[in-house]
């Protein structure tokens, strides 16, 4: 539509407003306004739509008429330029809603449409702060429970006039509550974190009700989690979502953490396994695996969580990479699907249909231990080696997950100790923003200087669960596991923090027995997918475990 | 407008206590605001900046002088001889030491640089206001904000036992 034409062209002019008036219906009700037009005026959208613009000129959303203080002549002036169908230039005297005065200057131009009828006015309104003297607001209409008489609301910007600063004087004036303007009280607060949002709603009720909101909590969850995880929270809809203060509040405190079996339809054949799995919004998408005898496969499955009944159905891909077994699939972009390495039917690959590998089990048997990236943004995307001067012991059966943006961890795996290949438990993670990336020992059993004071530490293991949680935390399951534990105990681990510490997370309902990376997955940001987790030997792909970071929106 | 150098356009901007700062237009166009007023022509005399005292104004210009992307010949001599990274070092210490200021001026620079629309000033400035928040007790953000408990008893208990999870 036109409105996004002239947006385009007005963005990088600064704050604006733009609203657009339907010419066909009474009065001219408004059927949109800009964002700049609710940050600038303190109405929101769904307060305005289907009003005449005209309740700018009333002091705060109570007052009745106009205020005294518009010049006539430039209302009159409107009413010509709309009665002779003709634009209209110049600067009008509106009110935000809390009652400050705001000087709009107004360009009014009629939108024509194909038989030469008006159709639409379009209003791009720059405002600035008006330099009038008002009395006081008739009636507050923001809850201010804390008032100096010195406050005054019609006032945004109250100059100090004096070089002395007296320390009352300074007292009133440095109040936060002074930024009358919600939308700048919201942008300092959404830098908090989510505990401490919440922490300050408990200073008073002003702050409680500003923290009461959605977009706030919104804005908190991006700034703590990162845009990908808020698009990711995102990819399930609205409906189905918790609000974002909750989800907050559960992703933080893992609370409604549980466990929960479902029967899914459809059917993945033929039967497979070591297949790979991975999320792509709210579906899960299945490539390739090992069949019968050994059987490379290449096709493709796909099951909808959002679908009430979900199923899993076979897709048609065109041009399928080469079948292949072992490999690994990622979702990249939120709708990329890379897959890597992998046995086929001449032997190992390494061809790239993906992202951060580290170690793996070369032809010859030999364990690995070097680290390559690949930049897919890139226009020749090159593997490149990260030169480490330590590595940790060469291993395969590892995990790897991504935190901090730009930080990997690496957990497990069957690795070299000695003349010995046996599972670990060690935690090494990379920071790859660094000038020279190189590895540091978190927490382990053998490395030097390493060590786990909590003694909660998972049991070595490999081919095991990592789920990455908001904020860098990460969740460890299933997998290989050494000794006679459980698979099915969850451990937690935050690498931010000072002094990482293993915890055990208990959770109600039922676990999987057996619980595998390549075949879990996480959805919606919210929950993590294992695939036919009753046995280690048959895969029961319509069997499917599901652990909820967060609680279900159904009730 | 004003011109003291070949080349450099001056913009004046006055202050509602009548003080008038003349600034290079570069450094005025470091504010959203003002480049918006003068890419509309509005800014032909004097631009007149309504509610933000010289004091504060001047504060305001000082951290746009330091913060103007470096460009013209003297620009490019400075960039040649520092590196971007020991130079946005020099910025980070620099901005630590601007924002050594009382509570007072901090809340009207958030006020200015949200007003004049200057990210990066805007950033420093409710930074300090966050790790206040972050770092104290409840008792201490009321003090730091100058407002009191306002909640009834029972109130305040049922709002402690919602946000219980925060102080976990």
């Amino acid at each position: 539509m036109f409105t996004f034409a002239i947006e385009g062209m007005l963005r990088g002019a600064g704050p604006y407003g733009l609203v657009v008036t339907d010419a066909l219906e009474p009065d001219c009700p408004i059927i949109y306004v800009n964002r700049g037009f609710e940050e600038a005026t303190g109405y929101r959208a769904e307060e305005v739509l289907g009003r005449n613009c005209r309740f700018l000129q009333c002091r705060g959303p109570f007052a009745q008429r106009r205020h005294p203080l518009v010049d006539d002549a430039v209302v009159s002036g409107i009413q010509r330029c709309i009665d002779n169908g003709t634009q209209f230039r110049g600067d009008l005297l509106n009110f935000r809603k809390d009652g400050f005065p705001l000087m709009n200057r107004l360009h009014l131009t009629p939108i024509y449409g194909d038989d030469d009828i008006i159709t639409h006015y379009m209003g791009i309104q720059f405002f600035t702060n008006a330099n009038v003297d008002l009395g006081p607001v008739p009636g507050s209409v923001t809850r201010e429970p804390v008032r100096s008489t010195r406050f005054a609301p019609d006032n945004f910007f109250r100059p100090i006039t004096t070089g002395l600063e007296q320390d009352n004087f300074c007292r009133e004036y440095s109040s936060l509550f002074q930024l009358t303007d919600e939308v700048l009280c919201q942008s300092i607060l959404s830098r908090l974190s989510p505990r401490d949002v919440a922490s300050v709603s408990s200073v008073c009720r002003r702050l409680y009700d500003l923290t009461k909101n959605e977009d706030l909590w919104r804005m908190v969850c991006r700034n703590a989690w990162g845009s990908e995880t808020t698009r990711a929270l995102e990819t399930v809809p609205a409906a189905k979502r918790l609000g974002w203060g909750r989800l907050a509040r559960e992703l933080t405190t893992l609370e409604a953490v549980a466990w929960r079996k479902l029967t899914v339809g459809g059917a993945v054949e033929p039967s497979r396994c070591n297949f790979s799995a991975c999320a792509v919004g709210n579906r899960v998408v299945l490539f390739g695996g090992e069949g019968v005898n050994m059987q490379p496969m290449n096709d493709t499955f796909v099951l909808d969580l959002n679908a009430s009944n979900p199923e899993w159905r076979h897709v048609n891909v065109s041009s399928a990479p080469p079948g292949r077994w072992g490999h690994t699939l990622s979702c990249l972009n939120g709708s990329w699907l890379v897959v890597f390495g992998g046995c086929g039917r001449q032997g190992l690959l390494n061809d790239v249909f993906k992202l951060v590998v580290s170690g793996g089990c070369a032809d010859s048997g030999v364990l690995l231990s070097d680290t390559f990236l690949l930049d897919v943004s890139m226009d020749r995307p090159v593997w490149r080696e990260v030169p480490a001067s330590w590595t940790p012991p060469s291993r395969l059966g590892h995990s790897m997950s991504v935190y901090d943006g730009r930080k990997i961890l690496m957990f497990g795996g069957l690795a070299k100790s000695g003349p010995l290949r046996l599972r670990s438990s060690d935690v090494f993670t990379m920071d790859l923003s660094e000038e020279e990336p190189c590895w540091r020992c978190l927490t382990g059993s053998g490395m030097p200087g390493a060590g786990n004071p909590a003694g909660a530490g998972p049991p070595p293991r490999l081919d095991h669960v990592a789920v990455s949680l908001p904020g860098g935390r990460v969740l460890i399951f299933g997998g290989s596991v050494a000794g006679l534990h459980s698979a099915s105990q969850l451990y937690l681990l935050d690498p931010t923090e000072e002094k990482p510490t293993w915890r055990i997370l208990n959770v109600p309902g039922r676990p999987p027995r057996f619980a595998w990376g390549h075949s879990t997955c996480v959805v919606g940001g919210t929950k993590a997918i294992v695939l036919g987790g009753q046995t280690g030997e048959e895969w029961m792909l319509t069997e499917v475990h599901e652990l909820s970071l967060a609680s279900s929106n159904s009730v | 407008m004003a011109t003291r150098e070949a080349g450099k356009k001056m913009i004046m901007l006055k202050s509602p206590d009548g003080m008038e700062f003349e600034v290079e237009e570069a450094v005025a166009m470091e504010s959203q605001t003002i480049r918006k007023m003068i890419e509309d022509d509005c800014a032909d005399t004097a631009i007149l900046i309504p509610n933000i005292n010289s004091k504060i104004l001047s504060r305001v210009i000082e951290y746009c002088n330091k913060h103007v992307p470096t460009t013209g010949a003297t620009g490019a001599a400075a960039s040649d001889t520092v590196a971007p990274a020991a130079l946005a070092e020099d910025l980070k210490i620099w901005d630590a030491e601007f924002i050594k200021v009382n509570r007072a001026t901090r809340f009207n620079l958030i006020q200015a640089a949200s007003y004049l629309n200057i990210k990066g000033l805007l950033d420093l400035t409710s930074q300090t206001t966050i790790d206040t928040i972050s770092d104290n007790s409840l008792e201490e953000i009321r003090s730091f904000l100058s407002t009191k408990n306002d909640y009834l008893p029972e109130e305040e208990q049922t709002i402690r036992r919602e946000n219980q999870w925060a102080f976990q």
